[in-house]
């Protein structure tokens, strides 16, 4: 084993220390502190105002059935089947616009559309309710695009939405077009002709970029007066047996909310005073017709999901001679979020009479089954039950998930694999001392960070990834992309390889030539403001060693940083970016420095809240292996030191080369003393 | 000490960078695809020199087979999207494990290592946010590779992995 003496040789291991004392913990297990959004306010990206369409293509590009179009994907499935793509994948929008096709009303099944909901009601009216209570009104709010994929494009995603509306609204023969829109809040609204509007609202609980959409009919809101919470400011238009039904029906839902509890009691729908004088319990005329229209009616009194969740966390079924939910289908539409469901003394009598709610009520804390048939076999249904509800914690008033577990639970959903403490495997502080000189050098003399550890071999690129996700609480302004596009080698995009060349800095000139154009920075204090970052490194092996002597080559570190910085920018306000850095360091040339930069890579995207290591329930679950490993490391070292008189730092080094085998490591010291520097040895240390 | 020039360095280095980013996240997308992982990466032996050394979230995986049970624990329709990727020769003559036959020359670029940095989302079906990833990837050439195993055979391994939810 060679490998010792190739390190040895640099000379002076030493890195000039920064003036404050290096607490030499800090970079292994970075203070933990959770951090909240930095606005939780919604996003008002558009400043109000009608909009005229803007044609021009959004940078995301939404597929027929309003998933995103990932470039990654496409452009790698293109780049090999044929030679020489053509640019910009992100320009051309999906053809097919304006025509539905095929896929028109591929998924209704399990919503019901308002109009059939109301012509089952009173099937004489259908005619009339279903136009008048549809079409009543010529604009629409459409809820749900912040909380989708497209709501990081630069105009909030509205483009796409557009897009995707008038396509699935669009029928062979019907071509839709939405004449006006605006952003309002969290709101698009949008108008059309009113035979359109209709088209487009059937298409409410679809899913659009992994959002949901709600979509209502609305007056305008810049109309001032809005005589009720329906908006059906045209009264005169709608005929006045369905303002009378959705009156009634608002009524019989007033009587059964209780507010203080927030809780809506649909007990025993069939004996309810409100609804028998409307007669709609005659003749066929049940529970499955007069629910959909309920919830549709209390579905239409929120503007968005987020409201609803907040007026409503209870609802109870009980009383209603339920043999299966396929009845109440609506409740798991309407109320998605619900925490706490009774349905006590109805029929149900085993689990696949919930099978018309699929897998809804996924953050139902509290399910009441009192009285079922079912409920003699809770104790062997438990555990399909828990399955289906992941954070139910109370069955039939006995506790099945302490609220620890389902703390847990809700954790792991956020991310299967635990989000551990940083993982940084150092060699002998050579990565401590690098971090911490680069991320103030960077910011205040890019010059010296370059002369201290870059050479003519040094290589950087950077790029930039513009569709990251950015929390959807987040709605932090992005700052301009141009000092850096210019130079990005995002390789999703850049196929073409005299610019993948060009993009690719080799030598301190080139880069320093680069780092002159990009914006000045200012990174955190990594000393005070430990948790913005999270940095881990570990050995990297056969880096090409300098001194040409080694045919297997030298052993390096590879440090990855993940941070945000603060750009200086023209325009006022803050400029905050998402960054993560990754180098890989290895020994310098014989007459350079003492470390250097091999590779030093720079990825960009918009800022978001950086994932911080949540404690476990356990707090030392987690970080066992890695303490016990450096534990381990610590003490061989220990060892190594007392056997040899070399420094700690130099027997870490040498356990590192030789994979942290004591015996090896004393070989290949005993190979290599004669030509290491003075300064490897304790006793040198002390003269 | 370079034979290799500076064009069919970076070719080679973005071809094996995108075949490696085009299908390993597509196999941890996939339902079955947990003991599929393993083969992208240099496999755990005692006799070999280079090992595999990976870091997931903070956790050190000892085995790539073990990432058959990081994948389990994932629920299925867990979606991870590759939403740019930069990529660099670490070392155009990398040889760590390799047979003494191929210590000398380097045609064609078939013995770098490559640096991959990735950055992307992540979609777990349970949780309502997408989460941003970012993933750093050394691959080091497959010297398993022979005339007559090349077409089924991955050219390029993953020696080092850190990955983390960044989001």
């Amino acid at each position: 084993m060679v490998i010792f003496r190739d390190i040895a040789n640099t000379n002076n291991l030493r890195i000039p220390q920064l003036p404050s004392p290096a607490d030499d913990r800090m970079l292994q297990r970075a203070p933990i502190a959770p951090r909240g959004p930095r606005n939780s306010s919604p996003s008002v990206r558009s400043r109000g105002g009608i909009q005229k369409r803007n044609k021009a293509g959004g940078p995301v590009r939404v597929d027929r059935d309003g998933d995103l179009v990932m470039d990654a994907t496409a452009a790698g499935d293109k780049r090999r089947s044929g030679k020489g793509r053509l640019e910009g994948p992100a320009s051309s929008r999906g053809a097919g616009r304006g025509r539905g096709g095929p896929s028109r009303g591929a998924n209704f099944g399990a919503a019901k559309t308002p109009q059939a909901i109301v012509r089952g009601l009173e099937t004489r009216q259908a005619n009339i309710l279903e136009s008048r209570i549809t079409t009543g009104s010529t604009t629409l709010q459409i809820d749900g695009l912040s909380s989708s994929k497209a709501a990081s494009n630069p105009d909030g995603g509205v483009e796409s939405l557009l897009a995707f509306l008038e396509r699935k609204a669009s029928g062979p023969d019907r071509n839709v077009k939405i004449k006006k829109s605006h952003k309002k809040g969290d709101s698009v609204f949008v108008t059309a002709s009113s035979e359109d509007i209709a088209e487009i609202q059937k298409l409410d609980g679809f899913t659009f970029a992994g959002a949901t959409l709600g979509i209502q009919a609305r007056d305008s809101p810049s109309s001032a007066s809005r005589p009720d919470k329906f908006g059906d400011k045209r009264k005169d238009e709608v005929s006045s047996n369905a303002m009378e039904i959705k009156e009634r029906l608002k009524g019989v839902l007033a009587a059964r909310y209780n507010g203080d509890l927030k809780l809506l009691n649909l007990s025993a729908l069939a004996q309810d005073p409100g609804l028998r004088e409307m007669g709609v319990f005659n003749g066929t005329t049940t529970t499955s017709k007069i629910f959909p229209a309920l919830m549709v009616v209390c579905g239409g009194l929120f503007k968005t999901r987020q409201e609803k969740q907040d007026a409503i966390v209870s609802v109870t079924l009980a009383d209603n001679d339920l043999a299966d939910v396929s009845d109440v289908t609506a409740l798991a539409q309407t109320f998605p979020d619900l925490q706490h469901l009774d349905l006590s003394r109805n029929r149900l009598a085993q689990m696949s009479n919930f099978d018309a709610w699929g897998a809804k009520f996924k953050h139902l804390s509290t399910l009441i089954l009192t009285g079922n048939p079912i409920e003699t076999q809770l104790a062997t249904l438990k555990s399909d039950i828990m399955k289906k509800y992941p954070y139910l914690e109370i069955l039939n008033g006995i506790q099945i998930r302490t609220p620890e577990e389902v703390a847990a639970a809700l954790e792991t959903a956020k991310s299967p694999i635990p989000i551990a403490g940083p993982d940084f495997r150092d060699v002998g502080q050579v990565g401590e001392n690098f971090i911490r000189q680069f991320v103030v050098l960077y910011d205040t003399d890019r010059s010296a960070l370059l002369a201290n550890f870059y050479d003519a071999q040094s290589v950087h690129s950077l790029s930039v990834n513009q569709n990251a996700p950015r929390g959807h609480k987040n709605s932090a302004p992005i700052a301009p992309w141009a000092p850096y596009i210019k130079q990005s080698r995002n390789l999703v995009k850049i196929n073409n390889l005299p610019t993948q060349m060009t993009r690719l800095h080799r030598g301190s000139q080139a880069i320093e030539k680069l780092w002159s154009a990009l914006p000045a920075t200012r990174h955190p204090d990594i000393q005070t403001l430990g948790d913005k970052y999270l940095i881990e490194c570990h050995a990297l092996p056969g880096l090409a060693d300098p001194t040409g002597q080694s045919v297997r080559g030298v052993d390096g570190l590879i440090i990855t940083m993940h941070g945000e910085f603060e750009e200086q920018s023209e325009s006022p306000g803050r400029a905050l970016r998402s960054f993560s850095r990754t180098f890989v360091l290895g020994p310098g040339a014989p007459g350079g420095q003492p470390i250097r930069v091999v590779s030093d890579m720079l990825a960009l995207r918009a800022w978001g809240p950086l994932a911080v290591p949540k404690l476990p329930l356990n707090p030392q679950a987690n970080t066992t292996i890695i303490t016990t490993e450096q534990q381990k490391q610590e003490a061989m070292a220990m060892q190594l030191v007392e056997r040899t008189g070399m420094t700690p730092q130099y027997s870490a080094l040498c356990l590192t080369e030789t994979g942290w085998d004591l015996e090896k490591a004393f070989m290949a010291f005993t190979a290599n003393k004669d030509k290491l520097p003075a300064d490897a040895f304790i006793t040198n240390a002390a003269r | 000490m370079t034979d290799v020039s500076e064009n069919t360095e970076v070719k080679v280095a973005v071809e094996a960078a995108d075949i490696f980013v085009n299908s390993y996240y597509k196999t941890w997308n996939k339902e079955n695809g947990g003991r599929e992982l393993a083969q992208f990466y240099v496999k755990v032996n005692p006799e070999s020199p280079l090992k595999p050394d990976i870091t997931i979230n903070g956790n050190i995986v000892e085995d790539p087979t073990d990432l058959d049970g990081l994948h389990r624990s994932q629920p299925s329709k867990t979606h991870y999207e590759v939403e740019a990727f930069d990529c660099q020769v670490v070392n155009t003559n990398f040889t760590v494990g390799a047979p003494e036959a191929l210590l000398e020359g380097n045609s064609a670029g078939k013995k770098m290592s490559i640096l991959v940095m990735v950055s992307g989302s992540v979609k777990y079906p349970d949780a309502e946010e997408t989460r941003g990833f970012v993933d750093n990837v050394l691959l080091v050439p497959n010297w398993d590779i022979t005339k007559k195993n090349e077409k089924e055979k991955k050219k390029w391994l993953v020696q080092s992995q850190t990955f983390r939810l960044v989001l």
